[in-house]
């Protein structure tokens, strides 16, 4: 974040391109890879770069296009799908913040928004629940972190092993390098080239869907 | 609010909240019921991290890569940003609201409070008021207000009814639910909910087909169905 102001303040506009440009072609270092997006959200943010924006442009918005046709079933939806989000970006990235998750999930929670709220508007209601009500962008008060640690017992039930075969396969594949292999979730997140956040996440989903499914053994 | 919430939506309710594929009525439930719970909270936050990484995995076709977004791009960024003003005014905390009935006021969850502020005139049949929401023509969202020691007769549901604890407290055959519980009642439950003599309870209530009274003279109640519905 710093960096990047930093470098908006003395670079001229090619000089940044540059930057940008290089730091999208370097895949070997994953702390650089994960950060492109939200340092192109940072800078479209801070002074409405163009080039950022354009960058995050031509990533997103294909695979936003690919992502409505199979919703909507049709490319006209799906092109109007992508230019609202795309333009939601655009406007509202000030309101981005890195902290509640990386650049991809705001931009997919921004799409899912939009994609809610032209299906409800297709059936042309003025007083209707919108996308707003039901998705609350912003933080809700800190709440006391509750440890996974006394899971490491119930983990070892024999009884779950079936339920940890049926959990869905990215979840799996975390819960097996951090229980069985026992890799730190750093280093889970260099080796499947997912943000740190991602891994953790996929960890407590994870512990929840075995205590549902262990619940039910027990009734 | 201490009260620890007990009954959630689950995991499969949630997905589809997150994925955005609920019927409006239910994910303004689910909506509400997080905005009670941080249990939820947190669960909704990771799904939404999970989920959003399959973005990341979509299949770019040749053609997309390469269709002419020029146009687009330049429509987009002629456009203004938003002000600092809207902007401070979005990062404030979650809003909430309040309704009053039987002279008792309610504070009400972020989710609820736009459409609550818009809610119909209160409807009394006994110790029990409902208001509808208005959320459109086939749904049926409505505050349901129950005053203390009074039993909602004993009843059958045609559709689905999910009840969520605004305040107060209700029990029925199952169990005591508080502030955030969230009851799903399927067609083949029965029950009879009711409040505790010293307490009485607002709910939000979301029922995809009218409620069918079962014993004797409340059966009477059956042409009074639509005043829940």
């Amino acid at each position: 974040m710093l960096e990047t102001t930093a470098l908006t303040g003395h670079h001229d506009a090619s000089n940044r391109q540059k930057r940008i440009t290089q730091r999208m072609t370097i895949t070997t270092d994953n702390e650089i890879r994960t950060g492109q997006w939200e340092d192109a959200l940072t800078l479209v943010a801070l002074n409405e770069d163009k080039l950022a924006y354009a960058e995050l442009f031509k990533y997103f918005a294909p695979r936003l296009k690919a992502f409505g046709m199979k919703m909507f079933g049709n490319e006209q939806q799906a092109m109007e799908m992508v230019q609202d989000a795309m333009l939601n970006v655009w406007r509202k990235a000030r309101l981005f913040d890195a902290s509640r998750g990386c650049a991809s999930t705001w931009i997919f929670t921004i799409a899912r928004n939009v994609r809610f709220d032209m299906l409800r508007k297709k059936q042309s209601r003025k007083d209707d629940i919108s996308a707003d009500d039901l998705w609350f962008d912003g933080d809700y008060p800190e709440q006391e972190s509750n440890s996974s640690e006394h899971w490491d017992t119930i983990l070892m039930s024999e009884k779950l092993a079936p339920h940890f075969d049926a959990l869905p396969p990215a979840q799996r594949m975390v819960m097996q390098k951090v229980y069985l292999e026992e890799k730190s979730h750093q280093e889970v997140s260099d080796e499947l080239a997912i943000p740190l956040g991602t891994v953790k996440s996929r960890i407590r989903l994870a512990l929840d869907r075995l205590r549902e499914a262990f619940d039910d053994t027990r009734s | 609010m201490t009260h620890a919430v007990k009954f959630h939506p689950g995991l499969m309710l949630l997905e589809q909240y997150v994925e955005g594929s609920l019927s409006a009525d239910v994910a303004l439930a689910v909506s509400a019921h997080i905005d009670l719970c941080p249990h939820c909270q947190q669960l909704s936050h990771d799904i939404t991290i999970d989920q959003a990484a399959s973005l990341g995995e979509q299949n770019v076709s040749a053609h997309d890569e390469q269709q002419d977004w020029q146009q687009m791009v330049d429509f987009i960024t002629s456009q203004p940003g938003l002000s600092a003003a809207s902007v401070q005014r979005s990062n404030a905390l979650p809003q909430v609201a309040s309704v009053t009935v039987n002279g008792r006021t309610f504070e009400i969850p972020r989710a609820l409070s736009r459409l609550a502020e818009k809610h119909n005139k209160w409807l009394q049949l006994g110790g029990i008021a409902t208001a509808k929401l208005p959320t459109g023509e086939k749904q049926h969202v409505s505050l349901l207000y129950i005053d203390k020691g009074t039993e909602v007769p004993n009843h059958t549901h045609l559709g689905l009814e999910m009840t969520l604890v605004l305040a107060g407290k209700i029990v029925d055959e199952n169990g005591e639910y508080g502030v955030g519980d969230l009851l799903i009642n399927s067609p083949d439950d029965t029950h009879t909910p009711r409040t505790l003599a010293d307490e009485d309870c607002l709910c939000l209530s979301v029922l995809s087909a009218p409620l069918k009274f079962n014993k004797g003279l409340t059966r009477l109640l059956n042409p009074l169905q639509q005043f829940f519905y």
